[in-house]
């Protein structure tokens, strides 16, 4: 794959290839495109219990920042919540479809519901659409 | 890094890259997941290029191979290929490698990518006057062509009759007008072929690209796919086939590694034998495994394997079957664990129900070279 994927407008993003969608109080969350095409074949998602108290992501990295972890045929990896807030709800057709993070990451693919906490504050520390491209041309 | 001489065949396909053993290495081009099923259900193609081969030749050459290898290279026939291990001299495993007679006095070792340097002061510190010991490694491109269709794809392009060439016998013939060892042998579990292109430059490999095109064109109506390492390392492990650095390293001896065939007292004298043999009589301390999730997860290297809520061993390899879709793996544990047992692996910090299982993971009925 070359350069970012797909990225939507509208949506926020973080350094950890984690998504935002804010939908009113509450913030929908899931894995970028990117981060799926580098992840590869997703087998696996180990949702966060719902009423779990996460911080947003930053160094160093904590348990208490994760929104779960990620299987893919290769390896695993966590997945670092964008925000601090309490899970709401979680994403019930992950269980059978894990595939859906490789085919949908950015709608039937979600992991979870988040009641932010800080939202206003931390929105400051994500990127939109066009920040977080440039972001991982520079990965690459 | 070290660039494949095929690296910009590779590109070019999309392959997504990572480093192994030193190498930049394609891992996958589009999917693990399908270019492992290419393998199980057509045909798969692989350069696996960054693997070590040395020719050790001169009147010498039997009694070096002796000496350093654990099977018995004398019951080595020309043209056929061994399975065998290298052990240091307390019985542990410094590489497990395939031995291809090439003529009565010439042999192909091949061995793992990460060991070719340590095998290289090895094979120096033990040498025999009588015979050359060369690294061919950096001039050689290797190809595996794995899978049920193998065959078919390969034998309208040559002359020879390939229902002639048995399981771990080698020719050597051409493709696309380039000469080639050829073995039928493969690290997949199913049938196959692996391609040995030997004086390649590694600047211009016109003749390896050339037959990386042809097969792949050749293999167009049946589904081929180039297939990375991720593939590689899934396919592998279903079959139950031992990793380097994993399954095997230098603290492991073959018979803990359940490798026995590849160890021939009688053959006399090698390096490591008084220790395996010391073993024998003593016991194992703990022996391969292979396991099957029952509950959903993925067992990876380093998980913890439990019987009753005891620790009796970890997990050396693990994965997502393809196939079975369910998590598989190989570990150690203690001696005493039967198939069919109920135990355990911790995945995140829960323990998940699996049971011990032998490997091949899948029905050797319906997958792998003996499928009906």
């Amino acid at each position: 794959m070359v350069g970012a994927g797909e990225v939507p407008e509208g949506l926020y993003y973080s350094r950890e290839h984690e998504w935002v969608k804010i939908e009113g109080k509450l913030a929908r969350v899931g894995v970028t495109d990117y981060a799926q095409s580098k992840l590869g074949d997703v087998v696996y998602v180990e949702l966060p219990e719902v009423g779990k108290q996460v911080k947003q992501a930053a160094e160093p990295k904590g348990k208490e920042m994760e929104i779960g972890a990620v299987e893919s045929i290769k390896a695993v990896s966590a997945a670092y919540s964008p925000l601090s807030g309490t899970v709401k709800e979680v994403n019930p057709s992950l269980q059978e479809r894990p595939e859906l993070i490789n085919t949908s990451p950015y709608n039937e693919g979600w992991i979870c519901v988040l009641e932010p906490s800080a939202l206003e504050v931390e929105l400051k520390q994500l990127m939109d659409a066009k920040g977080y491209t440039d972001y991982v041309k520079k990965l690459e | 890094m070290k660039q494949l001489p095929l690296a910009h065949a590779h590109r070019s396909l999309g392959a997504q890259l990572v480093e192994f053993a030193g190498w930049e290495m394609p891992l996958k081009y589009v999917s693990v997941a399908e270019e492992h099923l290419a393998v199980r259900r057509a045909v798969g193609l692989f350069d696996v290029s960054h693997m070590g081969e040395f020719s050790v030749r001169g009147p010498g050459a039997i009694d070096f191979l002796q000496h350093v290898a654990s099977n018995d290279v004398a019951k080595l026939t020309v043209w056929g290929v061994q399975y065998s291990t290298i052990l240091n001299e307390r019985g542990g495993i410094m590489d497990d490698v395939l031995i291809h007679r090439r003529r009565e006095q010439e042999f192909i070792i091949v061995c793992n990518a990460i060991n070719v340097e340590k095998l290289n002061g090895w094979f120096a510190q033990h040498r025999d006057e009588e015979a050359i010991i060369k690294d061919i490694s950096k001039t050689t491109v290797m190809l595996a062509l794995q899978g049920p269709k193998a065959r078919q794809v390969l034998q309208p392009l040559i002359k020879f009759d390939l229902t002639q060439l048995k399981r771990y016998k080698a020719t050597e013939t051409e493709i696309a007008g380039v000469r080639m060892f050829m073995s039928r042998s493969g690290y997949t579990g199913e049938d196959g072929f692996e391609l040995f292109i030997f004086d390649e430059p590694t600047t211009n490999p016109v003749r390896a690209e050339k037959v990386w095109k042809t097969l792949l064109r050749a293999g167009k109506d049946t589904g081929i796919r180039p297939c990375g390492l991720g593939a590689r390392d899934t396919t592998r492990l279903e079959a139950g086939l031992c990793l380097y650095g994993k399954e095997l390293t230098e603290e492991i001896t073959p018979l803990e590694a359940r490798i026995d065939f590849v160890v021939k007292f009688e053959k006399g004298e090698f390096i490591g034998r008084a220790p395996l043999l010391e073993q024998k009589s003593v016991g194992l301390k703990h022996v391969r495994v292979g396991l099957r999730m029952a509950e959903v997860g993925v067992p990876r290297q380093g998980y913890g394997i439990f019987k009753e809520g005891k620790k009796v061993g970890m997990v050396t390899s693990g994965t997502f079957s393809p196939l079975l879709k369910a998590g598989i793996a190989m570990g150690y544990a203690k001696p005493g664990l039967k198939v069919g047992n109920q135990i355990s692996v911790e995945i995140h910090g829960k323990k998940r129900a699996a049971e011990i299982v032998n490997w091949p993971f899948y029905d050797p009925a319906r997958y792998g070279r003996s499928r009906r």
